[in-house]
């Protein structure tokens, strides 16, 4: 283990990303913001530009209007980087998935038809602990080694 | 032998480069802990004992990240700009006592010297923010020299005091006339201590003046092009800033380094009193960014012409009065 792997599991910079959710996953991500969470324990904080962060954290069914914006913002994004996708809806398109039988005609079948996903946070929506798990698994798993 | 070795020894190690960054870096942690405390929260605890080594580990990792040159900037301009920013405030340090009354270099002007540090830096932003062509970050670099506007002139002001109070242009001049007089400068002058400070958060691009950066607004301002490398050099600058600055307001308002000390431990005791009133300046820098929130540019600009420059006449023309009687 070197110090740049270590630097790199010490310090978790999020990009917190809305592909069109109810607002109920994003609200538990903000949580984990709030003191009784307080992601910033890990080393992790919230960034507004693409350039600066390490892990994108997808919220919502990733629809099609916005599955254009979300290539582009997860090509902004300097390498190594990560994803975490948080709540059903965008694992799997959840509620949108048509009761188990295929994703409605304007929702993509989870986040992972998409790019590639590193964690998934199940739930609907999950509690900001499940999130934080999420998050430290994902800076665990970081390094320069490991893309 | 020797004495051709201790300057460049001065220069490098103490009280030169490699002090300055820890010593910015500990800061930094210690800013981001006040911060976290006003808030109810607990701050970095994992990277290190009580998470000191957050700003390191940082800085370590930005470093291995990929640099991204956007396709429509300017590339020469872009990329020095992070390291004319860490040159400059190389530069600057030199003049800040830390070991005694005097810093590396002292000579008199040299507060008009450290003053002119905060015009360049602001400039380097414009450039930064000009040369990424990207929409937020002309936004950013354009509020920045709009906000040059209104914090330069209290700051100016703010020192004018102090140099006429203490009938010097140098500050090696003004730490030893504090101790000759028993440390009564911060009485006086305490307005002027007062604008100093403010005008420092906006130079320094803290809430509640972090209208460059404003990130509800304009992504992150003049840096949301800049990744990896360069985001790290830029961070190392604005924190190695954030310490120059206090040192400045240290030696200018809170008499500097010098202080009561047994004879003969003053290259211990000296730069410990400065790293406690440091710590002191900090602290309160950081209470100001946890109390307030962002004003917008035009409230910032005219906060600071109507209130603060009117003031800090005040404040002047009240010392030249105070010198005359
Ligand atoms: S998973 Fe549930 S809470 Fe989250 S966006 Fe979907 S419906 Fe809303």
């Amino acid at each position: 283990m070197g110090i740049i792997d270590w630097a790199f599991r010490k310090s978790p910079w999020i990009l917190h990303f809305n592909t069109g959710s109810c607002n109920g996953c994003d609200i538990e991500i903000f949580a984990t913001l709030t003191p009784k969470y307080d992601v910033e324990r890990l080393g992790a904080l919230l960034k507004g530009s693409p350039r600066h962060a390490d892990i994108l954290v997808v919220s919502g069914p990733v629809t099609r209007q916005a599955s254009g914006r979300i290539l582009r913002i997860y090509e902004q994004m300097p390498d190594p980087k990560k994803v975490v996708a948080v709540g059903t809806c965008c694992i799997s398109g959840g509620v949108f998935s048509n009761g188990g039988k295929g994703p409605c005609y304007n929702v993509y079948p989870g986040l992972d038809s998409l790019v590639p996903v590193d964690a998934y946070v199940p739930g609907c929506p999950p509690k900001p602990e499940a999130i934080l798990d999420g998050i430290s698994k994902v800076a665990k798993k970081a390094g320069v080694g490991c893309k | 032998m020797w004495s051709a070795i201790l300057p460049i020894l001065q220069t490098i190690v103490f009280p030169g480069f490699l002090f300055l960054i820890a010593v910015s870096f500990l800061y930094e942690w210690l800013d981001r802990k006040i911060y976290a405390w006003m808030q109810f929260r607990a701050g970095p605890v994992l990277a290190g004992p009580v998470g000191i080594l957050q700003p390191l580990a940082d800085f370590v990792k930005l470093m291995g990240k990929e640099d991204i040159t956007p396709a429509y900037a300017d590339r020469r301009i872009f990329g020095a700009v992070p390291i004319m920013m860490v040159a400059l405030i190389f530069t600057f340090w030199a003049v800040v006592p830390v070991t005694g009354s005097a810093g590396l270099v002292s000579f008199r002007g040299d507060v008009v010297f450290a003053l002119v540090s905060m015009t360049f830096f602001c400039m380097l932003v414009f450039l930064g923010g000009f040369s990424s062509a990207d929409r937020f970050s002309l936004l950013g670099a354009e509020r920045a020299v709009l906000q040059l506007l209104g914090f330069e002139i209290p700051l100016m002001l703010s020192l004018t005091g102090v140099c006429i109070h203490t009938g010097s242009l140098s500050l090696s001049g003004i730490v030893s006339w504090q101790a000759e007089n028993g440390w009564t400068l911060l009485g006086p002058q305490a307005i002027g201590f007062i604008i100093f400070l403010v005008a420092a958060q906006a130079e320094l691009e803290r809430i509640p003046f972090d209208i460059p950066e404003a990130e509800q607004e304009i992504v992150a301002g003049w840096l949301t092009e800049y990744s990896g490398r360069k985001l790290a050099l830029i961070r190392l600058a604005k924190d190695m800033e954030l310490v120059f600055v206090s040192g400045l307001a240290v030696a200018l308002f809170l008499g500097g380094p010098v202080g009561p000390s047994p004879a003969g431990l003053e290259w211990l005791v000296y730069p410990a009193y400065f790293l406690i009133k440091l710590a002191l300046v900090v602290a309160i820098l950081a209470f100001i960014r946890g109390l307030f929130a962002r004003a917008r540019i035009d409230q910032m600009v005219s906060f600071g012409l109507r209130y603060l420059v009117p003031i800090s006449l005040a404040q002047v023309a009240a010392t030249i009065l105070w010198r005359l009687a």
